[in-house]
């Protein structure tokens, strides 16, 4: 634990912790200082000046929070009226050149400047001269679109490409008003976290073409979830609306913050994978080349797993643990092989050190835990003399090259439970739907050992069986995600101290000990 | 103060000349980081070129090895540095204060009308630019006029008329 | 009424070449110094009562010893030669008629902070300056009182010329070191204070030209010596450029706590003929205006300064007739400050912009009083909300002309224009 100092904060007592400056110390026990450059990631630059607090009796008497350090018995002054005027007169002078177009501005409804406009300021306008002019819709490159009026000069990208991704593609250039946000010409922005940009700017300067105009913001539902784009379980929002007579889709990913994770932020890539949410979906069972409901395709796998003589399931290192569990004990039962080979979902030497994994399915570890084997001499030998394979959400074609992959369909039959359509769908003798991660819920475990859970985010208008039901429709014992982590309780060594029903919403750090007893 | 940020790309590839390249590299000794070569290498550009483009600035930060938006940044923020060609005689003349009071603006528009040209702007031909600056630190014989580095002291416009002559 | 303690070698020729200045006395004071300890030197100097003459006034001695005892780090000495603020020109007589008197200053200074690089922040402006400042210290490296000896003595320093480029802000120290760094020249929030986290993160003294080029005479003649000039609580001597509309503009070198009416009478001429004063600007462009009354018992000196509710600042008088309309010269005075904002905090970045559009949309014709008043509320709400005191140094001294010529903004608001113009 971290040392404690007690501290006044306009009159009266708290407690909070020592070396924190003002605004993290004093923000961890809920009394907000108001800032607009400051940022826990990017430290303090004391820039806007909204963080000025009075401290009584203090040389000086007014202090940014930012780069001040809590102590013992300081008296910090925030409702004073000296204090409040300056967090008004600071707001008026932050928006007298910001164009206030906030009828067509992407932030509108998540902007700070609206926010402490409403709380601080709330004056008329006061300008009656001609602001400063600047350029709007530059294209910064990596999808980020920069309006130079709207921005508040706070630098919080700047230092972002400085700091955090060593690329510096962004500078402040001029100086007095006339300074502004720019890239230098023919160097865009060119790393593989630039749109990071767009949730760190408090304001709309940085907005993301992928998102430009096409939501408000208090439309959207904002639902935490896991990215899964790679192994690494970045903590993200979803964040989503069903519009009137549509369906619920999802507009866009941000970085929710999990320290012991990724952080503020997540990559690009990961950022951009909400699509294959939205497009591209299975939605209908596929017997023979024609669709289907549900039932008849699971009427149809049923059938060939009877008549099969061999039966290979295919997990994928994307499933949960409940599913993986949950395959598991049907593979068991129905004498099935497992198999969990998926090479073709990592990337050799894309990791960069900081989020970005090779990994890019976001559950391998439980294949571990569970003892589910991926290699490929493994698969090989399963399905020598199988002659059905069942993936589970699983897409062989990214492990087997064409050829291959079209061998082994000659002489075994593919069933595919999965979410999106593509080479395993069409050349599947059965597909069925199921629902998508942002739709389901469960357990990963990232790269690191990090065990996190994360919730059902979406809920479509006919939404798809989650792949536990499925697999329990096809004869599978478990009846659903309760179930599963009862048995992986149970069962799993390492999970014997982990309550999976209450998994804190950082997750829990499983040891490499706890792991390798397992896999022993 | 201007936008200074629009940039102008010669199309042309950048280099130090033998002279300049020797004393970046004696300049590089005398700092601990080679951040600080930053604004003794815009001089050097401008002292070789009369001002400095896209591409001089790109060798600059490649050459430091720092961010290209560095020097940007230090090359905006510093009005000395000129991101455009300057005329044959590029003609400052300080604005500020003493330099106000005791008749500056009587010289700057002698020199617009004379030259033909307003503050920022450079002639036709090339020969002439012209720029009101902030204070030159001549307050003591003001007005103060600034060409090509030399100060000229206690100006008039009929100083200034012997002046430009000397120039044709 | 005018001593030489800092332009003793001015008026001789070729002072600036280091045979005649050493015919002349220069650096006849290092092996004195060299026989001293360091802190003895630093305690000669606090006892002198020297003060940065930059602007702040903050005793040199006492500056040097917050440095932090027995660091690990190098110690840096930059020396401010940045002189922007309007109406300051006196550094730049020391750069080019006695240069090596300020490179003896930065020998004694160094040797007592014990440091080994010495930088001169000169501004860019400065072009004939720096070549002269440039050839004498190459002359101090050929004659051994630089480099890797000193004088003969196993002691290395090197004093390396930092070119700015035309930006007031980096005078202030902080936003010197930025410059210094190759970055845009913005003022660093304190603390840390340079003496602890300065220049590339060591233990940094910076002082003014003028403040380092008094340490040869402090240190050849003795605190007493340096005392016996100037009052007790502002001691020595200051080059005072007086400039603005009087017969005799110029720099002139006087022991601080003269009478300011006497010093622009006598020294500077006197206002020119004909003309009233009409007011004084006492040490540059950011100092309050004070009125030919209120002036009456106002000497150069710190404390009737601010006793006088102005500054003594850089000694950088500007004397006003009554041909000046001060509205225009507000707007002159926010143009600059506007001009210079380094654009780092909003207060200053958005305040100073806002309000010259406003003085010129006074001078138009088209103010209102409530337009007056906004300015004088603005000073209020900009003054001391940023990292420096840049906006401050335009705030204090445009609410001085505010006030103390409210009746000629008022003028212009009315639809009379002032009659009376500068010009």
């Amino acid at each position: 634990m971290a040392d404690k100092v007690k501290l006044f904060v306009n009159g009266q007592e708290v407690e909070v912790e020592s070396g924190k400056n003002l605004i993290d110390a004093i923000g961890a026990v809920g009394i907000e200082i108001p800032h607009l450059c400051y940022h826990p990631a990017l430290g303090a630059d004391g820039n806007c000046r909204m963080c000025l607090v009075g401290i009584e009796d203090g040389r000086p008497p007014i202090v940014p929070a930012c780069k001040t350090k809590a102590a013992e018995g300081m008296k910090v002054l925030l409702d004073a009226d000296h204090i409040k005027k300056i967090q008004h007169d600071v707001m008026e002078l932050e928006l007298i050149n910001h164009p206030i177009d906030c009828p067509i501005c992407d932030q509108a409804g998540e902007c700070k400047l609206q926010d402490y406009y409403m709380k601080y300021d709330g004056q008329k306008s006061r300008m009656t001269v001609k602001p400063v002019m600047k350029a709007k819709k530059l294209d910064f490159g990596a999808g980020v679109v920069h309006d130079q009026e709207r921005c508040i000069l706070c630098a919080r990208c700047v230092r972002f490409t400085r700091q955090i991704t060593k690329t510096g593609e962004l500078g402040i250039v001029n100086r007095t008003d006339y300074a502004r946000v720019n890239i230098f010409p023919g160097r865009p922005l060119a790393n593989r976290y630039a749109l990071n940009v767009v949730d760190l700017c408090p304001v709309g300067a940085m907005t993301s073409s992928d998102f430009r105009f096409k939501q408000r913001a208090w439309f959207l539902t904002k639902s935490p979830s896991i990215c899964q784009g790679c192994s690494k379980g970045c903590n993200i929002f979803i964040d989503h609306n069903r519009e009137k007579y549509k369906d619920d889709v999802i507009y866009r990913y941000r970085p929710r913050l999990n320290e012991k994770v990724n952080g503020y932020f997540i990559c690009d890539e990961g950022r951009m994978t909400y699509k294959a949410e939205n497009d591209n979906r299975l939605t209908t069972g596929i017997v023979s080349g024609k669709e289907t409901g549900l039932s008849e395709a699971v009427e149809a796998t049923r059938r060939l797993i009877s008549e099969a003589k061999k039966t290979v399931f295919l997990v994928s290192p994307n499933n949960t643990l409940e599913q993986m569990y949950a395959i598991k004990a049907f593979a068991a039962e129905a004498g099935a092989a497992l198999s969990g080979f998926s090479d073709g979902y990592i990337q050799e030497g894309d990791a960069d050190g900081y989020l970005i994994q090779d990994d890019k399915s976001a559950n391998r570890a439980s294949f571990e835990l569970l003892g589910i084997e991926g290699s490929k001499d493994g698969f090989d030998k399963a399905v020598a003399d199988a002659d059905l394979v069942i993936s589970f959400n699983n897409d062989l074609s990214k492990s087997l090259a064409e050829a291959d992959l079209n061998a082994l369909l000659e002489k075994a039959q593919l069933v595919y439970i999965g979410t999106s359509l593509g080479t395993c769908a069409s050349k599947a003798a059965v597909a069925l739907p199921i629902a998508s991660y942002s739709e389901d819920c469960g357990s990963l475990i990232n790269i690191d050992q990090v065990l996190q859970q994360f919730a059902v985010a979406v809920v479509k208008n006919e939404p798809a069986a989650n792949l536990i039901e499925v697999v329990q429709q096809l004869g599978g014992s478990v009846a659903g995600v309760k179930e599963a982590r009862a048995g992986l309780m149970e069962s799993v060594a390492a999970l014997k101290d982990v309550n999976l029903e209450e998994v804190p919403e950082e997750g829990i750090a499983l040891t490499d000990n706890e792991v390798s007893n397992v896999a022993a | 103060m201007s936008d200074r940020s629009q940039l102008i790309e010669t199309g042309k590839p950048f280099a130090f000349d033998e002279q300049r390249d020797a004393e970046f590299e004696r300049l590089a000794t005398r700092y601990p980081t080679r951040d600080s070569l930053i604004l003794p290498s815009l001089w050097l550009v401008q002292e070789q070129e009369g001002w400095i483009s896209a591409e001089a600035m790109a060798y600059i930060a490649d050459r430091i090895g720092c961010f290209a938006t560095q020097v940007y940044e230090a090359a905006t923020f510093y009005t000395m540095y000129n991101l455009q060609p300057k005329g044959e005689y590029h003609i400052c003349v300080c604005r500020t204060l003493s330099c106000y009071l005791l008749g500056k603006q009587e010289i700057v528009d002698y020199l617009q009308s004379e030259l033909g040209i307003k503050p920022g702007e450079v002639s036709t031909d090339g020969k002439y630019s012209l720029e009101e600056v902030e204070c030159l630190g001549h307050c003591g014989s003001a007005p103060v006029v600034q060409i090509n580095g030399e100060f000229y002291e206690y100006m008039n416009v009929d100083k200034l008329k012997e002046l430009l002559a000397t120039m044709n | 009424m005018q001593v030489q303690v800092l332009s003793a070698r001015f008026d001789i020729p070729d002072a600036h070449k280091i045979e005649v200045a050493k015919e002349n006395g220069a650096y006849s004071t290092l092996e004195k110094v060299f026989s001293m300890q360091p802190e003895e030197v630093i305690e000669l100097v606090k006892s002198s009562g020297l003060r940065g003459r930059g602007g702040a006034g903050f005793p040199t001695g006492l500056k040097w010893s917050f440095l932090p005892k027995d660091i690990d780090k190098p110690v840096y000495l930059a020396v401010n030669s940045d002189e922007s603020e309007p109406a300051t020109f006196k550094d730049r007589y020391i750069l080019v008629k006695d240069p090596h008197m300020l490179i003896e200053g930065i020998i004694i200074c160094c040797y007592a902070i014990k440091s080994n690089a010495a930088y001169i922040y000169i501004r860019g402006e400065y072009t004939t300056q720096v070549k002269a400042l440039q050839a004498a210290i190459d002359e101090a490296y050929e004659a051994g009182y630089l480099g890797d000896t000193i004088n003969g003595r196993d002691y290395k320093l090197d004093i390396t010329v930092h070119r700015g480029a035309g930006a007031y802000v980096c005078g202030e120290e902080t936003a010197l070191l930025e410059s210094i760094e190759g970055k845009k020249g913005q003022p660093r929030s304190k603390p840390p204070f340079p003496a602890v986290e300065g220049l590339y993160g060591c233990p940094t003294i910076i002082n003014n030209v003028q403040s380092i080029a008094s340490l040869p005479f402090i240190l050849t003649n003795g605190a007493d010596a340096y005392k016996a000039y100037g009052t007790e609580k502002s001691p020595g001597t200051h080059l005072f450029g007086i400039s603005g509309l009087v017969n005799k503009p110029g720099m002139y070198e006087l022991p601080l706590g003269l009478p300011i009416l006497e010093v622009i009478e006598k020294v500077a001429g006197g206002v020119r003929d004909g003309h009233k004063l009409k007011g004084i600007i006492p040490g540059g462009s950011s100092t309050p205006v004070i009125l030919p009354d209120e002036a009456e018992d106002l000497t150069l000196d710190y404390e009737s300064m601010a006793a006088h509710k102005t500054m003594f600042g850089s000694g950088g008088i500007v004397v006003l007739d009554d041909t000046v309309d001060m509205v225009k010269l507000v707007e002159n005075l926010i143009y600059f400050y506007h001009h210079e904002s380094c654009g780092q905090c909003t207060p200053c970045r958005e305040g100073l912009g806002w309000m010259l559009k406003i003085v010129k949309k006074i001078i138009r014709g088209e103010g209102e009083v409530a337009d007056i008043d906004l300015l004088l509320e603005l000073c209020d709400n900009i003054e001391m909300k940023t990292v420096c005191v840049l906006s401050a140094a335009c705030t204090m001294s445009t609410r001085s002309y505010l006030n103390k010529f409210r009746h000629e903004f008022e003028a212009y608001v009315n639809g009379g224009a002032s009659t009376q113009t500068a010009m």
